[in-house]
């Protein structure tokens, strides 16, 4: 089932007559059967955006489809939705089984089907042991995965997810997020999960969209957004450690900074804003090449190394930070204060107008 | 879905409204219901002689038609049966009386609550537990097996004469009446919500308990406080049975003990209703004005004491 | 770490627990003794024997007392279950309506800060069968006029009229429990259930009330022992004479009273106290029963 926004826009009026726009003329298409991760820092709108398809708040201007039907006007019992809640809001005094089924019980279905249709249901998130322990018996990842069940068991036509994974320690996040992205396989489910934190977005979306101050950004699949950054909000967003931003300026087809041609490019002279990833900078064995730093700090994590580079205040081009960072392979043993030279990758550049925009 | 309506697209806004119509006039329909009887208790008192005899009763009078001869007729004094030569209803007397043993019972019940409530839910020693686990206990039982014994009591104390005298009547009155289960229960939990830190770190400043209580506990706990004050206070108002056991002269009473059968004519037993709602609506105007006045504390006080109970 | 500071603990209790032994803790025990005694004289402090339940015996066969037990337990298994009912109701519309919600709160718990004799005494004014304003009321709908708590009066009207007193004055404490008790649990409750496409009724039905149920039981239990204890509203809207014919709308505590009044004569105080204390027992059984019904239904 295929959702579709159009302009479709949210106003909040604070008491003193503030306006807020949490959602600012999105047009947006959620493509059938995918599991896609709505991403941006808080604020940026993507709760609401969440809320709106889910017909929990109203929006102020523009539509919503699913598939062919407009559901802008529906409440949200008639849209036919799944929702999950950052904290699950598992009804406390129903056992497990009970949870599950009061949807199905509210739709009238017969009770037979509703029974079987419980415990498949259970039996697919995991938990068909625990059909008659109370939510508060139950573990943070498995009260999750009966929000999950209550969600699915009613074969909605959209699945919603607020935040699911904000409220569990680290190592069960990383286990909960292969469950969702297995459940939506085997469902073949529309899905649309909210996150802030884009390592999580980027590992099981099918294709993340960027939001910012209620507006898109870029939407994609993952690894395509992230090579392929539109601006530079984007950029920054994905990627950790985070992207380096440099000041700089294309002079004769060349990209300077800091005086020294770090690529070069068509486009005419200006002066811009250039990113570098982190894994771009590669150690130069030969030590030919005319990047050379000294390193101040050395952070290993086993698989790879971090460099730390310090920029002195004279020759600050850097935006923002005192320092940038390169990751580079661990077999380097690379210690403070060694120099090292290095290759950059041109496609690991990415170059941006002073507005951000992609160049 | 529990719909009278078609249910489309476009009647979800239409359905919307209806549903708050429906709402507002159902709870204006309550409102009415509850607000009827002050209504109709002020507007008797207003009715002279003559206008009470209307069949069918007026249902509302002009401010040019209010007479105010049912108020002054309370002050006037009674011809005969026992009450003869004294007001019909000494209002202000009633009011002094129950003002003075509001106050006497309030002040005592705040201090021996706070001091309770403060020993059950900071201090530890032994047998803690099981005195509150008792105090709580007594709570079911009816207070008229109290009373009981407290009358014979008092009685002992020499109080029930006919000599009695004021202070002995006010004694009789308030003593038994100077603590509360109810309130040092529901001020131990509002005490019990200081966290620990705060009692280990005036320990460690070298505050005696007392101090503790006196600088920490009763300031952060005031509104709680005041709201027990408030409902003691108002509490007096109610009091029936005990001041019309004890007492042996009129003007010792309290406002609720003169009103009823003080305005039916021993000799006919018809009851005069204008006098009566007089009365009536000047016992309830005190209090009114003290619930408009604290209006929030009252009400904030009474939900926490049933939420937590 | 707490000292077990013994003695300076019992000083603050002290003053509470001085009060208490004279007024509370005597006089219970005072009240079971007494009332296993025959022919005690309040006022000499003589009995006359030992009797252990005799006079209990004696208020159990006296048929005033099975009148006071009647009219209480009608007042009580009618009231409670009406007005918890009613406020349950009237808080969730208070709940679901966007603005004017403190306006109306104010007004519903006006009941609470009156006197119950001020009022009673209103409630029997407008029950009055020539002047009063219910029968008016009838009259518009073309109902004649009825006797309500009148010389002519029967049972049946004036206890209807004692129960629709009750029950007004009942709803405010309980719509302002249930008012708070609502606004506490969380909206994504009711967000969820939308979603799970509950109606109003199941969401009443299945979450509300189940989530509320720790209080409803609270209220059930406070107001089945108020309403046990039945006495000031009897007096309000009756007056001493407590009903057409006297004393037909007795209640248990009332007919303690009664004897309690009798000091001069042998025995009655016995009496008084074995009334009071088989009130008690009632009381005692209900909170029980309650408690226990409540194990299986109540969800905390």
């Amino acid at each position: 089932m295929e959702i579709k926004m159009v302009n479709l826009t949210k106003i909040f009026t604070s008491k003193n007559r503030k306006e807020v726009r949490a959602v600012d003329h999105v047009d947006l298409v959620i493509p059938t059967g995918k599991l896609i991760g709505l991403l941006g820092p808080s604020g940026c709108g993507k709760s609401t955006t969440l809320y709106l398809i889910a017909g929990l708040l109203r929006q102020t201007e523009g539509q919503i489809y699913f598939g062919n039907d407009e559901v802008s006007e529906m409440p949200p019992e008639q849209r036919g939705i799944g929702l999950v809640f950052q904290n699950y809001a598992l009804y406390p005094h129903m056992t497990v089984r009970e949870n599950i089924l009061f949807p199905l019980q509210n739709l009238k279905v017969p009770k037979e089907d509703a029974k079987k249709q419980t415990y498949d249901m259970a039996k697919l998130v995991g938990l068909e042991e625990l059909l008659d322990r109370k939510p508060k018996e139950l573990s943070g990842g498995q009260q999750q995965r009966v929000a999950i069940a209550r969600a699915l068991v009613k074969k909605p036509r959209v699945l919603l997810l607020d935040e699911p994974l904000s409220n569990l320690d680290a190592r069960l996040r990383l286990q909960t997020r292969e469950e969702i992205k297995r459940i939506q396989r085997e469902t073949g489910i529309t899905t649309v999960f909210v996150t802030h934190d884009q390592e999580e977005a980027m590992s099981i979306s099918d294709e993340i969209v960027v939001m910012k101050d209620g507006i898109i950004q870029q939407m994609g699949q993952p690894q395509d957004v992230y090579d392929h950054p539109n601006n530079l909000f984007v950029a920054k967003f994905l990627g950790n450690p985070q992207i380096n931003v440099f000041d700089g300026e294309i002079v004769d087809g060349k990209v300077l900074i800091d005086g020294m041609a770090f690529a070069e490019t068509k486009l005419p002279n200006q002066k811009i804003i250039a990113g570098i990833r982190p894994e771009g900078f590669v150690v130069d064995k030969t030590k030919k090449s005319p990047f050379k730093f000294e390193i101040d700090l050395v952070e290993t994590i086993g698989r790879d190394t971090t460099l730390i580079i310090e920029v002195t205040a004279e020759e600050s081009t850097l935006l923002d930070k005192k320092t940038f960072k390169a990751i580079v392979d661990a077999e380097f043993r690379i210690k403070p204060k060694d120099v090292v030279h290095f290759i950059i990758k041109s496609e690991k550049i990415h170059l941006f107008d002073l507005d951000g925009k992609l160049l | 879905m529990s719909d009278v309506f078609v249910v489309n697209e476009k009647a979800y806004r239409t359905k919307k409204i209806l549903s708050n119509v429906i709402l507002y006039a159902f709870l204006v329909f309550v409102a009415v219901i509850i607000l009827i009887p002050f209504y109709w208790m002020i507007l008797t008192s207003l009715k002279d002689a003559n206008v009470m005899e209307e069949i069918p009763p007026l249902l509302f009078l002009t401010p040019s038609q209010w007479k105010i001869t049912n108020y002054t007729q309370l002050f006037q004094l009674v011809m005969s049966g026992e009450r003869r030569g004294q007001p019909l209803f000494p209002f202000f007397v009633y009011m002094k009386n129950t003002v003075i043993v509001s106050l006497i019972t309030t002040a005592g019940t705040t201090i021996t609550t706070v001091l309770a409530a403060y020993a059950f839910a900071r201090l530890n020693f032994k047998g803690r537990d099981a005195i509150f686990a008792i105090l709580l206990a007594t709570m079911m039982v009816p207070g008229e097996i109290f009373i009981l014994t407290n009358f014979l009591t008092v009685a002992k104390m020499g109080i029930i004469t006919f000599e009695q005298t004021f202070y002995q009547a006010l004694i009789a009155m308030t003593l038994p009446f100077m603590t509360s289960v109810f309130y040092t229960f529901y001020l131990r939990q509002t005490f019990k919500q200081v966290p620990n830190e705060l009692y280990y770190a005036a320990k460690v400043d070298g505050t005696t308990d007392f101090g503790y209580l006196i600088r920490v506990m009763i300031p952060v706990a005031m509104p709680t406080i005041i709201t027990i004050i408030i409902l003691n206070s108002m509490g007096a108002w109610s009091a029936y049975v005990w001041p019309a056991m004890i007492t042996m002269k009129d003007e010792y009473r309290l406002v609720s003990n003169g009103l009823r059968g003080a305005f039916t004519d021993a000799g006919t037993g018809r009851t005069d209703f204008g006098q009566q709602m007089a009365a009536a609506t000047l016992v309830t105007l005190p209090l009114l004005i003290l619930f408009f006045a604290f209006r929030k504390q009252i009400m904030r006080g009474v939900s926490r004491s049933g939420i937590k109970g | 770490m707490e000292t077990k500071n013994n003695w300076k603990a019992w000083l603050y209790l002290a003053p509470m627990l001085l009060l208490m032994s004279v007024f509370t803790f005597y006089p219970l025990i005072n009240a079971f003794i007494i009332s296993f005694y025959k022919g005690y004289m309040p006022l000499r402090n003589t009995v006359e024997g030992f009797t252990l339940l005799g006079n209990y015996l004696v208020i159990l066969k006296r048929p005033e007392f099975w009148n006071a037990v009647k009219n209480t337990f009608v007042i009580a298994f009618v009231s409670v279950p009406i007005s918890i009912f009613l406020s349950l109701l009237i808080s969730t519309a208070l709940k679901s309506i966007p603005k004017l919600t403190k306006f109306f709160q104010t007004i519903f718990f006006l009941p609470y800060v009156t006197n119950a004799i001020a009022v009673g005494m209103t409630f029997a004014v407008m029950f009055n069968k020539t002047y009063g304003l219910v029968n008016l009321i009838l009259g518009w709908f073309g109902i004649t006029a009825i006797d309500w708590i009148g010389g002519t009066s029967n049972w049946g009207t004036q206890m209807t009229a004692l129960l629709v007193f009750t029950i007004w004055e009942s709803l405010a404490f309980k719509i302002l429990v249930f008012t708070s008790g609502m606004q506490n649990i969380d909206k994504q409750y009711y967000d969820a259930a939308k979603i799970d496409s509950a109606s109003k009724w199941t969401v009443f039905r299945r979450i509300t009330v189940p989530l509320l149920s720790p209080i409803i039981l609270y209220i059930s239990i406070t107001s089945m022992i108020g309403a046990l204890k039945a006495y000031n509203t009897v007096i309000g809207l009756f007056g001493t004479k407590m009903g057409n014919p006297s004393y037909s709308m007795i209640t248990i505590v009332a007919f303690v009273y009664k004897f309690r009044a009798e000091l001069a004569s042998k025995g009655y105080y016995s009496y008084a106290a074995a009334a009071a204390i088989i009130l008690f027992l009632i009381t005692v059984t209900f909170s029980l029963i309650q408690g226990v019904v409540a194990k299986k239904r109540v969800h905390y």
